[in-house]
């Protein structure tokens, strides 16, 4: 699904040329779920925004879904993107004017889905994560995990094929966080959603099936669970 | 970095609304001031008359020649009494004659009645003797180059010699009346008529100190019903209370002299006044602009709070009080207002010249006025700067320094209720300005493009034809022998020169002001209608081989309705001949279209044309295409009749337009203005649309990485702008609409306001809008993810 062949990241600060990402080379498949653990500073999260078409890469080859995305024109980038990838935040980066019917709503704005297919769309997600009582509050009205959830409801109703998640439990006391995990977990077992996910927690990249290693911009390690 | 351009705008948006608002300031200071540079100024008063025939109403700023007498006799709260008559010189100067229009005759009391100081001569006296002239200080210079002139003489060719008996420092441009020739009314022997029915003289009372003009004003039924009387009773046929019976009046009032230039516009006023209408647009516009200016001042002070709010936190925890931070606030916001207010001050004073050049006026910054103008200018600064200081520092100074701190309150201002309502406002404003001008611009195309019921293009106007003296007709057929020549007539009554007459015309030998008019009544001769594109709507025109049509009218349109004609012609019409009662019979021959010889804001009036010859002025219809050649011969031949007089002379169509000066410059002075707001108001829009990208940059990357395109959120950031200049829209038509039809309601002719001005209006203000904040929006939608989607 995902192949990125010799990516680096760099940009120059005064004289000097600063590495972020060094030379990485990835291959992710459908229905993997894969943890990218490593210090901060060690490149994971730009590491993310690459494979999410957020950032582009110094150099090297990025292929998605058999597209090469290094030779794609920004237009279509982020149609691929758009119709494929689902992004989780750690900040849940929720819209703070719209209420959480809304937030789940506005990704199906954009891909120009009909007004009463938005309907049924949004109803199904909010069953589907138990906040149907929620869907007139506002963010700044709900807790920590009840915005991931929100946020998840969000990056997944556009049905995209690659789930990517930042930190999604970094703000989140554990108990938030493990039920999140759960819901990480059944979504790739149950529906084979294919996830990358972002974590310094040892427990967290358990749940996936793959952990990756960064160190100082380079994959240190990769091990299958 | 960013505060620095946000100062940019508030600074130079405030200075501009303050420049504008100051020139405004002056031009209304300048119309205000008009005859105050008379010390007695509150003790002078004008006699006006207002007259009613029939349906005739004419209001006049002269009166009758004896009246100053009687008042000075009969009336002891009158100290004083001077009469102006209006005239025009022919002075030589070398080999040259030279026209002079700005003369008067006047009466020795005018140094009394007015501040006039003389730099030479004796007031007293210099006015006593008949040909004996006082001149201003530009007659002196211009005519002997030398100020000491008193015991010299004007040469007027044909008449007496006029000797120098005094210099009067020039009258202020801000006078109802110029005068650089002052003659002794001595010398005018009209001015002796005991008639009491003839209004000609502008005559103007000093009333004596602590004493009520309205008494006055109450004893003058008395005094016309005592003199008029006998002299209404001659010429209409009835004594005076049968003659108020019928519906007619003749009454006398008092208009303060410093009333007459913005409030007076009647028959036989020395020059044209204002109009005090203006000075009402144009200071509403100066408060919108400040307005404007103001409130942009507190939208960006507000919207920048949230990057302020961590300073007031901080501040607050150090110790500093509310009140310590209101007064901080307060202070910044003054201390702006005064960097702007010195910013316009300059550029007031810098483009004074062209404003007064489109304004048609000659102000000048002296020292005087500084010492008023400057603590002025301060007052407001503080008065500004608290205004538009005064919300900021309120709302700001009641942060939580808690909340603030820990950032939770930045996200709490985007809402911004007050702000958007605030923008709306702006927009109104402009909007409202935005169609008043299309309005003005409009009437004034229709004043251009209307029918007016001849033609005036093409039209040579020669003026004083009166000093070819008997050769008058021998130069007309000399004239329209020449090749590019059409038509020539010979009359002193043309649509566009100010000379007009009146009298009485009846429909029976009675009198009674019932079936009578008191029509214009033009001398023309038979060439005068077909040389200016007249179109006659019945009868024929006058003949010279008639020999019975010295007995002859021609009547527009409109006289024939006052008279009550369907078939006007053939019927006999009796006038007033001068003094003696004989009542001439007049048989109507034709009808001639309504035209408009005076300006649009009033109706067309009865016009009666008889043939008759009155070289005031030749009226000449040009076909050629090669003018300068023409005009040289036309020259010429004038020349030759009248080797030493001046050749003066105009276009029709330029005269035309020269009526309409006044809302033309009106025109001009509104765009600029209302230019000058919508740039300070889309100052303001393209501050705060920065701010609204800046605060919603994270939005902008959210809804970017759930696939909204650039041009989705283009759309996104400019609706927000325009629903509120929509809403601008919908809230300032009916005022607009309200506003511009009453201006509107001044002209007798006048185009509708359609509801594409309100169209093209609405799409300007958005348009404009749509401008400034696109920048704006452009650069948000662009800015890089992953650096507006970083966690603080």
């Amino acid at each position: 699904m995902l192949s990125l062949k010799n990516i680096s990241k760099y940009y120059k600060n005064g004289g000097a040329q600063v590495n972020i990402l060094n030379n990485i080379s990835l291959d992710v498949d459908a229905g993997e779920f894969v943890s990218i653990m490593g210090p901060s500073g060690s490149g994971k999260s730009t590491l993310l925004n690459i494979i999410g078409m957020l950032d582009e890469p110094s150099d090297g080859y990025h292929y998605f879904m058999n597209e090469p995305v290094h030779q794609l024109k920004e237009k279509q980038r982020s149609a691929l993107y758009k119709r494929n990838i689902g992004f989780v935040f750690q900040a849940y980066h929720l819209i703070d004017e719209l209420n959480v019917y809304e937030n789940i709503e506005t990704p199906l704005l954009y891909h120009d889905v009909k007004g009463s297919e938005r309907k049924a769309l949004v109803a199904d997600m909010l069953d589907r994560f138990q906040i149907v009582g929620k869907k007139d509050l506002f963010p700044s009205q709900l807790s920590g995990g009840q915005q991931q959830l929100v946020g998840i409801a969000r990056a997944l109703i556009v049905k995209p094929k690659l789930l990517l998640a930042d930190e999604p439990t970094g703000n989140l006391n554990s108990k938030q966080g493990e039920e999140i995990m759960e819901l990480f977990r059944k979504l790739n077992k149950e529906e084979g959603m294919t996830i990358i996910q972002v974590t310094h927690s040892e427990k967290n990249a358990a749940y996936g099936t793959r952990i990756i290693n960064l160190l100082d911009g380079a994959i240190a390690s990769s091990q299958q669970i | 970095m960013k505060n620095k351009g946000f100062t940019a705008i508030n600074i130079g948006g405030l200075a501009l609304g303050l420049a504008a608002t100051l020139l405004i300031t002056f031009y209304v200071i300048d119309e205000l001031s008009y005859d105050r540079y008379n010390e007695n100024a509150n003790r002078i008063f004008r006699v006006d008359e207002d007259l009613k025939l029939g349906d005739n109403k004419v209001q006049y700023a002269v009166a009758m020649p004896p009246l100053a007498q009687t008042l000075i006799k009969d009336f002891p709260d009158v100290e004083n009494v001077a009469r102006i008559k209006k005239a025009t010189i022919i002075v030589k100067k070398g080999n040259e004659n030279l026209t002079e229009n700005n003369a008067i005759f006047a009466d020795p009391s005018l140094f009394d009645v007015f501040t006039l100081p003389l730099i030479n001569g004796d007031k007293t006296t210099a006015l006593n003797e008949p040909n004996t002239v006082v001149v201003s200080q530009s007659a002196a210079i211009k005519y002997f180059n030398r100020l000491n002139v008193v015991g010299q003489s004007l040469t007027l060719p044909g008449q007496s010699a006029l000797k120098i008996t005094g210099v009067i420092r020039d009258i202020p441009e801000q006078s109802h009346f110029k005068a650089d020739f002052i003659m002794a009314m001595a010398g005018w022997a009209d001015s002796r008529a005991d008639e009491w029915l003839r209004s000609d003289y502008n005559t103007y009372v000093l009333m004596r100190k602590g004493a009520d003009h309205k008494n006055l004003e109450a004893k003058f039924p008395e005094l016309i019903r005592h003199y008029s009387g006998s002299q209404i009773l001659k010429a209409v046929g009835m004594n005076y209370d049968q003659f108020e019976k019928s519906g007619s009046y003749f009454r006398m009032s008092l208009m303060p002299l410093t009333d007459i230039h913005l409030h007076s516009s009647k028959t036989g006023e020395l020059s044209a006044n204002g109009t005090v209408q203006y000075i009402y647009i144009f200071s509403a516009i100066a408060i919108f602009i400040l307005i404007i200016a103001c409130v942009n001042f507190m939208n960006l002070s507000t919207a920048r709070s949230s990057n302020r709010a961590r300073e007031v936190g901080v501040r607050k925890v150090l110790g500093s009080t509310r009140k310590f931070l209101i007064g901080q606030f307060l202070t910044e916001s003054v201390l702006v207002t005064f960097i702007a207010a010195i910013i316009a001050f300059c550029a007031a004073i810098t483009v004074l010249p062209v404003f007064n050049d489109i304004a048609a006026k000659n102000m000048t910054i002296n020292g005087p006025m500084l010492l008023w103008i400057l603590p002025m200018l301060l007052i407001s600064v503080l008065v500004i700067g608290c205004l538009a200081g005064i919300y900021p520092a309120f709302f700001l100074s009641a942060f939580n320094p808690v909340d603030v701190l820990k950032g939770k309150l930045a996200n709490g201002f985007k809402g911004g209720k007050l702000r958007s309502a605030l923008v709306v406002f702006q927009f109104a404003i402009s909007i409202f300005l935005i169609v008043g001008t299309l309005v003005i611009y409009q009437q004034l195309k229709y004043i251009q493009n209307r029918d007016v019921g001849y033609n005036r293009d093409q039209v040579l106007v020669i003026h004083d034809a009166f000093a070819l003296g008997n050769q008058t007709k021998t130069f007309k057929q000399e004239v329209k022998q020449l090749s590019g020549i059409n038509d020539v007539t010979i009359s002193g009554f043309l649509p566009t020169t100010e000379n007009r007459g009146t009298s009485i015309f009846s429909k029976d030998v009675t009198k009674d002001p019932k079936k009578s008019i008191f029509p214009q009544t033009w001398r023309v001769d038979e060439d005068y209608i077909q040389t200016l594109g007249m179109k006659l709507v019945a009868g024929r025109n006058f003949s010279s081989r008639m020999g019975t049509d010295s007995s002859a009218l021609i009547i527009n349109e409109t006289a024939a309705k006052f008279l009550g004609f369907n078939n006007a012609v053939g019927k006999t019409l009796y006038r007033n001949e001068g003094d003696d009662i004989a009542q001439k019979p007049y048989t109507i021959i034709g009808v001639v279209k309504d035209f408009n010889f005076e300006s649009m804001r009033e109706n067309i009036s009865p016009v009666v044309m008889t043939l008759d010859y009155d070289n005031g002025n030749l009226g000449i219809r040009l076909k050629s295409a090669n003018l300068p050649a023409l005009m040289d011969q036309i020259k010429s031949k004038w020349k030759a009749i009248a080797p030493s007089k001046q050749f003066v002379y105009s276009f029709m169509n330029a005269d035309f337009e020269a009526t309409y000066r006044a809302e033309q410059r009106m025109g001009q002075i509104s765009i600029i203005f209302t230019s000058l707001a919508i740039i300070i108001a889309c100052l303001g829009l393209f501050g705060l649309s920065a701010y609204a990208a800046e605060q919603r940059t994270k939005e902008i990357g959210i809804r970017k990485v759930l696939g909204a395109s650039i041009t989705t959120i283009l759309k996104m950031l400019s609706l927000d702008f325009i629903k509120l200049v929509f809403i601008a829209l919908l809230i300032s038509t009916p005022f607009a609409w309200y506003f511009m039809h009453k201006w509107l309601q001044g002209f007798a002719y006048r185009a509708d306001i359609s509801w594409w001005i309100f169209g093209l209006s609405g799409m300007a203000a958005i348009l404009i809008a749509f401008a400034t904040i696109s920048f704006q929006s452009f650069k948000a939608a662009t800015a890089n993810l992953v650096k507006s989607l970083r966690s603080e």
